[in-house]
């Protein structure tokens, strides 16, 4: 029980208003995907009374796994060893870790944390910000800079979703709504036109725009980066994308024009004038 | 960024650093300091379907130089049976780097050969223009005055001039290259990459050749007719050219036999390589055009963790020009005083360090309290040292060429060293404020030959004043500093005695013989310093001790230095060379040689896999450690190998 191995759950300041004479426990559930373990583990808790206070799933993890991440308060430490032998006899389930909450604190997230096949981490939007606030500050063509580092994640994001779903120029936009979800970056509106490949996307309550303060000009192209990879990368063309107002510019949401990127270079580009 | 090399080559045109897998990491035209034109510069294959960059971690590499030449042999293999072998060399006479790619493989494969490079030309992001010439075959990327062109046989099929950091990714030259096929952008501005390609169809057991010239000018028409000349030439030949170029200068050496380790032949290998390497490599370091020389090639260019090191230091630069001259180049001291009597203050000092070309270079130097007067002490040092090796009309004519820039020193240093302890200054390491003994002797060792010098230009009272005065500062430096445990002081700051045990004391015996072996006491003094260093400031690693700074050296991890070490070995040396004219030293003379050359092979050990000496060495894995190569590192083995020569000489069975 506990810290077995190098992964644990760890505290992540979500203070527990339960029974204040319990413990807060935390479980995390590995299985086979393929098996209808989660199914079974649902059964398995409701049939122990267990009453969950958070939890989660997560089906992309490597070969096939999936973990089931479920916090809760038990009374009584001896039946937390219970519960673990119960979890384990569940056809599927490949291994059952769990712990006692130090601090009363509510363990929300795994460690360490993946998100999309890779090590993650949780921070500040404010942490961010201060990043790409240095970066424009002191660094040549800071735009360029954001765009290709968003550019790169954007790829590789689509390259990664690709390998664990069915994805395709169909229903790529629609993860792509999801994944800006799943990592808090913002709520996705998208007005794309499939036969030309251009649209706008709308980010609603952007991370970066959120946190950054007001400004003369467009601060998201990180996201437009991401947006620009993410959409290369599944539907296999060139796609450029920029933002054309942002809500750090005093507008209600930030939006970002998305087209085919021209051939080569064009003069316009070496002059400025704007991206035809 | 910074990004140490592990090879370094040039002629006397340009200065290129490498890492271990033949990636670029600096171009250096057309000075040794200045301007470096490269941030990114090597090749990448496009292989089903993903680009294999030449330095990522997938290759395994080596690399050595073809022995006594400048040119480096790289080899990577690759997992899937790609073998690639890089010769790297510079042209004889022309600024052209010669990049001979042999690419080979187990398995049929078909993709694409690209030779991508992110250039800043005149250390320039900003306001870069590139142009693909097609009809060429030249790519060419310039600011001002500085053209870089890139060629190659067989010529290109295909190239981008991209956007290298703009929202236009796509002409991006990097990401260009994702598909394996090239846009062709003919020309753009701005902050650019580039990249050329090849068609790399290749049947398993076969080979191809791809040869890519870098070359460099300051016209864009010279770089055309370079350029164009060029290619007509057989890469072999220009191969022979270079290789017998370097061989035949380096005959020009005065020859090491090193009969004293006739019984430790691998030894005797290594150290005779290590000769030759230290020698090819100070003259890599030299500024043939104006006599400086850089102490190491630029790597920290944005001074993140350091001051920088691709700049002329007097006290650098006189213990190499020394170390050539002692070696059989005289020249090199020749072009080095013209180089001082140009750059020396009005005060009669010289700065803390310059440009190659003599302008001040950046500095925290720049008042009489944060001088250092060890250079200008160290500089009059090495000028009478090369006085005293010429004959004749030539001495005649150097003393009369030397004699404005002697005085003005020594008056100086006479300033500076009013009551016999120079005046605070910053020490050797350029981080302590204070009185030296390092400082002190060399102050003493410059009133001395300049109290010669003066003898011979027949300015007997100046030269009594300042051998009067460099006995006085030897005298008060002992008094004052010298501490009863049997050493000197590190310092005196604030009246205070500093007991800090540093290595730089040995300046006292060498180079600055302020403390002679042949006076009992001296001697006394030497041994109770190299005793105290030795058991003071030994860090083991690699098998062996090397020798740090100073205690609680906090300097880029308080690791063990080449320089200390070869510095404490040359004074074993020394020592061991004074002491053999005496009956019943035999076993004495043998003990410090014997250490000597344990040291001497630490340094060796601590070497990058191309010979390079570095400035230290990782105290905890053995790693050559920041400046690589550091000529001052260079200038020691060659001092150290020519005091075992000197050694060897005269003894019946050549050893000792």
């Amino acid at each position: 029980m506990g810290e077995k191995g190098v992964t644990m759950v760890r505290d992540l300041y979500m203070f527990s208003r339960g029974d204040e004479n319990a413990h807060v426990v935390w479980f995390s559930i590995t299985y086979h995907t393929d098996m209808g373990a989660e199914a079974n583990i649902n059964s398995v808790l409701t049939e122990i009374g267990v009453k969950l206070k958070f939890a989660y799933l997560d089906n992309t993890e490597p070969n096939g796994q999936g973990k089931y991440v479920l916090f809760t308060e038990v009374k009584e430490e001896a039946q937390i060893e219970t519960i673990n032998e119960m979890l384990r006899k569940i056809k599927g389930v490949t291994e059952v870790e769990s712990g006692i909450s130090g601090n009363r604190m509510i363990h929300t997230v795994d460690f360490p944390l993946n998100f999309l096949g890779e090590r993650a981490v949780i921070t500040r939007s404010r942490t961010i910000l201060d990043i790409l606030k240095i970066i424009r500050e002191n660094v040549i063509q800071p735009d360029g800079l954001l765009l290709l580092s968003g550019l790169k994640g954007g790829k590789g994001a689509a390259k990664y979703v690709k390998g664990i779903m069915p994805a395709d120029r169909n229903n790529c936009m629609a993860i792509l709504r999801e994944l800006f979800l799943a990592s808090g970056w913002g709520k996705l509106e998208m007005d794309f036109d499939r036969d030309t490949c251009s649209g706008k996307v709308r980010v609603r309550d952007s991370f970066i725009a959120d946190a950054y303060g007001p400004s003369d000009l467009p601060v998201c192209g990180y996201i437009s980066g991401f947006i620009a990879g993410y959409m290369t990368e599944m539907m296999g063309y060139t796609f450029q994308v920029r933002e054309v107002s942002c809500k750090s510019m005093g507008n209600a949401v930030c939006e970002h024009l998305v087209s085919i990127a021209p051939e080569g270079v064009n003069l316009e580009h070496i002059m400025k004038e704007g991206i035809k | 960024m910074i990004r140490q090399p592990n090879v370094i080559l040039g002629n006397g045109k340009v200065l290129v650093t490498m890492g271990k897998k033949g990636e670029l990491l600096g171009f250096f035209y057309p000075r040794r300091d200045y301007a470096q034109h490269v941030e990114e510069s090597l090749a990448c294959l496009h292989i089903n379907n993903r680009l294999i960059w030449t330095n990522n971690p997938e290759w395994y590499s080596t690399q050595h130089y073809l022995e006594d030449t400048n040119i480096v042999i790289t080899e990577l293999v690759h997992g899937t049976g790609i073998k690639i072998t890089i010769q790297d060399f510079t042209h004889q006479k022309a600024s052209v780097m010669v990049r001979k790619y042999t690419i080979s493989t187990e398995r049929d494969i078909n993709g694409t050969f690209f030779y991508y490079s992110n250039l800043s030309v005149g250390e320039m992001h900003k306001k870069n223009s590139a142009f693909c010439d097609p009809d060429a075959r030249l790519l060419v990327q310039y600011w001002q005055d500085n053209y870089i062109g890139i060629m190659a046989d067989p010529p290109f099929q295909e190239w981008q001039v991209g956007k290298a950091m703009d929202t236009i990714w796509w002409t991006n030259a990097r990401y260009d290259m994702e598909d394996g096929r090239l846009q062709n952008n003919k020309e753009d501005i701005g902050y650019l990459n580039t990249v050329v390609g090849w068609d790399l169809d290749l049947k398993a057991g076969k080979s191809k050749e791809i040869t890519v010239f870098i070359g460099a000018s300051q016209k864009r028409t010279l770089l055309y007719k370079m350029m164009l000349e060029l290619i007509q030439e057989p890469v072999d030949n220009m191969f022979e050219d270079s290789k017998e170029d370097r061989i035949r200068w380096l005959s020009k050496k005065n020859m090491v036999k090193l009969s004293v380790l006739d019984d430790m032949p691998e030894t005797k290998q290594q150290i005779r390589e290590a000769f030759n390497r230290s020698l090819l490599t100070l003259d890599l370091l030299n500024d043939p055009l104006h006599g400086s020389f850089v102490a190491a090639p630029e790597f920290d260019h944005d001074f993140e963790m350091c001051g920088g090191y691709g700049y002329c230091w007097n006290r650098d630069v006189s213990e190499v020009a020394v170390s050539l001259l002692n070696a059989g180049y005289p020249e090199y001291c020749d072009m080095f005083f013209r180089w001082c009597r140009r750059t020396q203050l009005s005060d009669g000092s010289w700065f803390q360090r310059y440009w190659l070309d003599g302008n001040t270079a950046p500095s925290w130097g720049n008042f009489d309290h944060s001088t250092q007067i060890d250079e200008t002490g160290a500089t009059l040092h090495v000028m009478y040292t090369y006085y005293l090796t010429l004959k004749g009309l030539q001495r005649a004519e150097f003393l009369e060429s030397i004699w404005i820039t002697v005085l003005t020193g020594a008056e100086y240093l006479m300033k500076r060293t009013l009551g016999g302890l120079h005046e605070p200054c910053l020490d050797i390491w350029e981080t302590y404020d204070g009185v030296f003994a390092y400082t002190s002797a060399a102050a003493y060792a410059g009133l001395k030959g300049a109290a010669h010098i003066a003898r011979a230009y027949r300015e007997m009272g100046l030269s009594s004043r300042w051998f009067e005065r460099a006995e006085l500062v030897k005298s008060t430096t002992i008094e004052k500093m010298w501490l009863k445990e049997g050493y000197f002081a590190k310092r005196i700051a604030d009246g205070k005695l500093d007991p800090t045990v540093e290595s730089s004391m040995l300046g006292t015996f060498v180079p600055f013989n302020m403390l002679s072996p042949k006076d009992p006491q001296e001697r006394k003094m030497i041994y109770s310093m190299m005793n105290i260093i030795e058991s003071r400031l030994s860090v083991n690693v690699n098998g062996h001790h090397g020798i740090k700074r100073y205690e609680n050296d906090k300097y880029i991890e308080g690791n063990p230095w080449v320089v200390t070490t070869l510095w404490l070995s040359k004074a074993m040396l020394t020592l061991a060379h004074s002491l053999r004219s005496e009956p019943g030293t035999e076993a004495e003379v043998s003990r410090l040689v014997q250490g000597s050359v344990k040291y001497i092979m630490w340094a060796l050990k601590g070497a990058t896999s191309t010979g390079m000496l570095p400035e230290q060495v990782d105290k905890q894995k053995g790693y050559p450690a920041w400046a690589i190569p550091l000529g001052w590192s260079c200038a020691l083995m060659i001092d150290n190998i020519l005091l075992l020569e000197t050694l060897s000489e005269g003894t019946e069975d050549g050893k000792i």
